[in-house]
């Protein structure tokens, strides 16, 4: 059925892309970066932080202010989620799962359980890799903390939901996230107290391509990771507790 | 046919954009924002580069060589993890009013109404 709206609809999005297109066209040529500030990085930046990744070097040392900020909306939107998720839940949700029109709920096959309890550990292991190789190889805390916080619902896969829910603690991850983006503050406070500006990479830069080379981005990446694992396990935790049958009693 | 590539993030935002208009459920829309946000990721990355030109991953190879820019790929992961957080908060939200409202087609929900 075309109603009045899709037309309108589908008339202003054509307007839409007619503009933008030409506006796209006042670019350079696709394939030739003009330059001059990835190319001063890509150049300067090993040699000035011991980095070999710019992209990482970019987001926690030249803009690592910047990622304060990214970390704190990452964090607002988890406690956002959170709470609006929280509202609802009665105090003693109970372990059913909630059924719709009584449907059958199909059996977890063997199959997902074996594939999800083999890949849990290599997962959770990569993405401890890839925060830690944050300023030498591509990823990073964010990356890595997505990697690791996948892995909680892979227990939820493998494991099922008791055993997952024993080791998801609310307490346990709030504390994490929080801890994480503190220990990042903490940083750039801590540049500040030796006398330099927010968030200045004071520390012994080491050996390029050593894990501990590049200053304080190592830290902060950890940092991040461990906030970011922690704020996908609690909005996990948030969703997955909504499939639950309320106890009697309880919220609708 | 230089500039042919930006045609696909602006076909993102486009069709992204005519989900937005026309949707008529809420997890649905909040799919179609998530369309119109890639496509600043495929702008991004394509503003930043450079034919023929190795990954700003100085591991392995001598600095020095052409490299694309590291700068938008940086604004790249912001844009990603943003986007990212930003739907789990919608889609909460729509929880919600799923909850309160028992329905999630925006034009059956009238402002104000209990």
């Amino acid at each position: 059925m075309t109603s009045l709206r899709t037309i309108i609809a589908a008339f202003l999005c054509a307007i839409a892309l007619g503009l933008a297109s030409a506006g796209l066209y006042g670019l350079p040529a696709f394939g030739h970066y003009p330059g001059p500030y990835g190319d001063i990085i890509n150049r300067q930046g090993p040699a000035e932080r011991h980095a070999t990744n710019m992209v990482t070097l970019v987001n926690f040392d030249y803009r690592g202010f910047d990622t304060l900020g990214e970390e704190f909306i990452l964090f607002a939107a988890v406690i956002g989620a959170v709470v609006l998720l929280r509202e609802h839940r009665g105090e003693e949700a109970s372990a059913r799962p909630d059924q719709a029109d009584e449907a059958p709920i199909p059996e977890r096959s063997e199959a997902v359980a074996f594939g999800c309890r083999l890949a849990l550990g290599i997962t959770a292991l990569f993405g401890i890799y890839v925060v830690l190789h944050a300023q030498l190889t591509p990823g990073g805390g964010f990356q890595g903390g997505a990697i690791v916080g996948s892995a909680t619902a892979l227990l939820y896969l493998g494991l099922g939901y008791p055993a997952w829910r024993g080791m998801m603690r609310s307490r346990v991850l709030d504390t994490a996230e929080a801890a994480g983006a503190l220990a990042f503050i903490g940083a750039g406070l801590a540049a500040i107290g030796a006398g330099a500006p927010f968030l200045t990479n004071l520390l012994p830069l080491g050996t390029t391509g050593s894990i501990v080379s590049a200053g304080v981005i190592p830290l902060l990446n950890i940092a991040v990771g461990i906030a970011v694992a922690a704020g996908f396990g609690t909005l996990f935790l948030e969703y997955l507790e909504e499939t639950r049958e309320p106890e009697s009693g309880g919220e609708q | 046919m230089s500039h042919a590539a930006f045609l696909l993030p602006a076909w993102l935002f486009a069709i992204g954009l005519y989900g937005v208009i026309t949707s008529r459920h809420f997890v649905h829309l909040i799919g179609c924002l998530t369309v119109i946000q890639s496509s600043t990721y495929v702008l991004l990355l394509a503003v930043g580069y450079r034919t023929d030109a190795a990954a700003p991953i100085f591991a392995n190879l001598p600095i020095g060589t052409p490299a694309v820019d590291p700068v938008v790929q940086a604004l790249v992961l912001t844009d990603i993890v943003v986007g990212a957080t930003v739907t789990a908060l919608l889609l909460a939200l729509a929880l919600q009013v799923h909850k309160r409202t028992g329905t999630l087609d925006p034009h059956e929900l009238r402002p104000l109404r209990r």
